[in-house]
């Protein structure tokens, strides 16, 4: 690479991470502006509108009800994502590429459509809008994604650890348990905490599945409709830092644990 | 020798084949309780499939194992009282040394005390004491295999299998843990089923090695038999450096078998029961440092005279290439002597018991 081409580079990459820093800082900047309207000048600063976020019922009711519906649909999403994992690696069979491909295919379908066919089939099962309908939606949204990160660290597995484990008198459902399962757990950390963020940012499918009950990004948006205020700077920069902090731990404690594994 | 009075392994008619490979031809085997039994040979000639099939991890396409009287054929690994020492070890990464060794001792369902006591027991052991509760990843390659072969041993196999442990260490490391897994297995008094390509490792550490080659026993016998004996072309090459002699098979006199090579009437070793043809075109194997090299006609059986064409200077001794006629033939002799004959006439000799005819 010449210099100058270098050059270049550097600058589209400053010039990128201005651009996405530019509309978080200020973002972030404006929750801290001592009054209603948002823009330049800032003449006064405040902790108000912050301390405000803390204060206020509803979004601490929002962000435990996005927490809660986060947690269930990632404990389901992994449970079934590492099922389906599992089920596809090893031995091929009839119809493998197709199940594979259906499995993914909720991760690309378009919010919206997804959206809406899952208000169709609740309806038609029967399950009330609410949480466990947005649980349900955010689940099966994200399978797809615990599948691939589960799918890439099995295919790291070593043959010889199950066979080991079943030279040792462990029967296939044991050695599941204790070695492949062990094996498998920085990938669904990973796979986890990346479905966590993805179910507590989702607007839409919660939006169309919901009930009476906002979840966080709802509770904004139905916020955003009354007024822009320096209160929604504020919730968001909290959201922003919170998933912040738990994505670069998870990747940090992902990184550490994928090193050992592989030190073996 | 190998058909002790008491085999604890009996591999009856097994043959196995991979789509249209045969990975083995029907094979036929007893090995003795206490018996370390080297499965030697190339990569792709049965050796592998023959140990998987003992430990469960293939099914015979036909024929049966047969394991301490009862017949195994059908049982998986974990219904069987074998154990593997695996070729990368495959120690579980998320337990520590202890957990490792405890795994299968835990699965026959033995006692906290016991599984304690057993733990501690292998581990003076194998001077495993120190790490026991460090993690596989936080292990030289030496200490990993004591800890691979620990955990074998520890719910007491019938058999042990042994796949190529010793490929992952580096060549000194080799030579001092070859020493070491003889004294184990003569100390544990276990019965070692071990695989390697390498011919050197089975000579250290073996009682008897088997050479497989295609799929199919090529010979079966002692360390020093298999050296001094060898039953086939494939087996004198495989093991050692050798000379191969091509020449024509004669009638044999009192317990000597007759070899004519460029003309020169030698005696060779009575082929004992070996497949060797008495009669036409064979191959005679015959070892370097079996061959004397001295100026004058020596007093061995055989004698043949030659020209040194070239020296390799080896340290302690000298490999010589002498012509004679149009075939080279080399042989070893001391530093000294070697510098003494380097150039001119040389007789060559050896006795009959080192010229081995060889099966094709």
């Amino acid at each position: 690479m010449t210099r100058n081409t270098r050059i270049l580079m550097q600058c589209i990459y400053w010039a990128f991470v201005l651009y996405l820093l530019i509309p978080l800082a200020l973002m972030m900047l404006m929750g801290f502006k001592d009054s209603k309207f948002i823009g330049f000048p800032i003449r006064d600063v405040t902790l108000d509108w912050y301390l405000a976020v803390f204060q206020d019922s509803q979004v601490l009711n929002a962000m435990g009800y996005s927490a809660i519906i986060g947690v269930l649909s990632t404990a389901i999403a992994l449970f079934m994502g590492t099922w389906i994992a599992v089920a596809l690696t090893g031995r091929s069979f009839w119809g493998r590429a197709i199940l594979l491909g259906l499995t993914l295919l909720p991760a690309v379908i378009p919010g919206v459509i997804s959206a809406i066919a899952f208000r169709i089939a609740a309806r038609l099962v029967g399950l009330e809008p609410g949480m466990w309908a947005i649980i349900w939606s955010h689940a099966i949204h994200n399978v797809p994604f615990v599948v691939l990160v589960v799918m890439a660290r099995l295919s790291t597995l070593p043959k010889s650890y199950g066979e080991a484990a079943q030279d040792l008198g462990a029967d296939p459902i044991i050695t599941f348990f204790r070695v492949t399962l062990p094996y498998l757990t920085p990938a669904m950390i990973g796979g986890g905490i990346f479905c966590l963020l993805l179910s507590f940012d989702d607007f839409v499918r919660s939006f169309f599945l919901g009930g009476y009950e906002p979840t966080l990004p709802v509770l904004i948006f139905a916020k955003l409709r009354s007024g822009m205020s320096p209160e929604i700077n504020a919730i968001s920069t909290v959201v922003l830092v919170l998933t912040a902090v738990l994505g670069l731990w998870a990747e940090r404690s992902m990184r550490g644990m994928k090193k050992r594994a592989a030190n073996d | 020798m190998t058909d002790a009075k008491d085999p604890i392994v009996r591999i009856e008619g097994v043959t196995k084949s991979f789509g249209s490979f045969t990975a083995l031809h029907e094979m036929n085997l007893n090995i003795a309780s206490g018996e370390f039994v080297t499965f030697l040979g190339p990569s792709g000639c049965g050796k592998s499939t023959t140990l998987r099939i003992l430990g469960g991890f293939e099914k015979p396409d036909t024929g049966r194992v047969i394991l301490n009287g009862q017949d195994v054929t059908a049982l998986p690994p974990n219904k069987r009282n074998v154990n593997m020492v695996f070729q990368d070890y495959a120690l579980f990464p998320n337990m520590t040394v202890r957990r490792n060794i405890a795994f299968g001792l835990e699965l026959k369902g033995m006692g906290q005390q016991a599984i304690k006591a057993r733990i501690d027991e292998l581990a003076s052991f194998l001077e495993l004491t120190a790490y026991l509760d460090r993690r596989p990843d936080q292990l030289s390659g030496g200490q990993r295999q004591r800890v691979a072969l620990a955990r074998a041993l520890a719910p007491d196999p019938a058999l042990l299998l042994l796949d190529e442990p010793l490929g992952a260490l580096d060549a000194k490391l080799r030579a001092q843990v070859q020493v070491e897994l003889k004294a184990i297995q003569r100390r544990t008094n276990k019965t070692f089923f071990f695989v390697t390509h390498d011919q050197e490792e089975a000579l250290t550490m073996s009682d008897r090695i088997v050479v497989m080659n295609k799929g199919r026993i090529e010979q079966d016998g002692t360390p020093e038999e298999l050296y001094f004996q060898p039953a086939s072309r494939f087996v004198a090459e495989f093991i050692g450096e050798t000379n191969l002699l091509s020449g024509r098979a004669l009638p044999g006199d009192q317990g000597a078998a007759g070899f004519d090579w460029q003309g020169h009437q030698l005696r060779a070793a009575a082929t004992v029961g070996k497949t060797a043809p008495a009669q036409g075109a064979v191959t005679a194997s015959l070892r370097p440092e079996r061959i004397q090299v001295q100026r004058d006609r020596p007093t061995t059986e055989n004698a043949v005279q030659g020209q040194v064409v070239n020296r390799l200077f080896k340290g302690h001794r000298m490999l010589l290439d002498v012509a004679v006629g149009d075939t080279v033939v080399q042989a070893y002799t001391d530093t000294d002597r070697g510098r003494d004959l380097a150039d001119g006439p040389v007789w060559l000799g050896w006795n009959a018991s080192s010229l081995t005819l060889l099966a094709d």
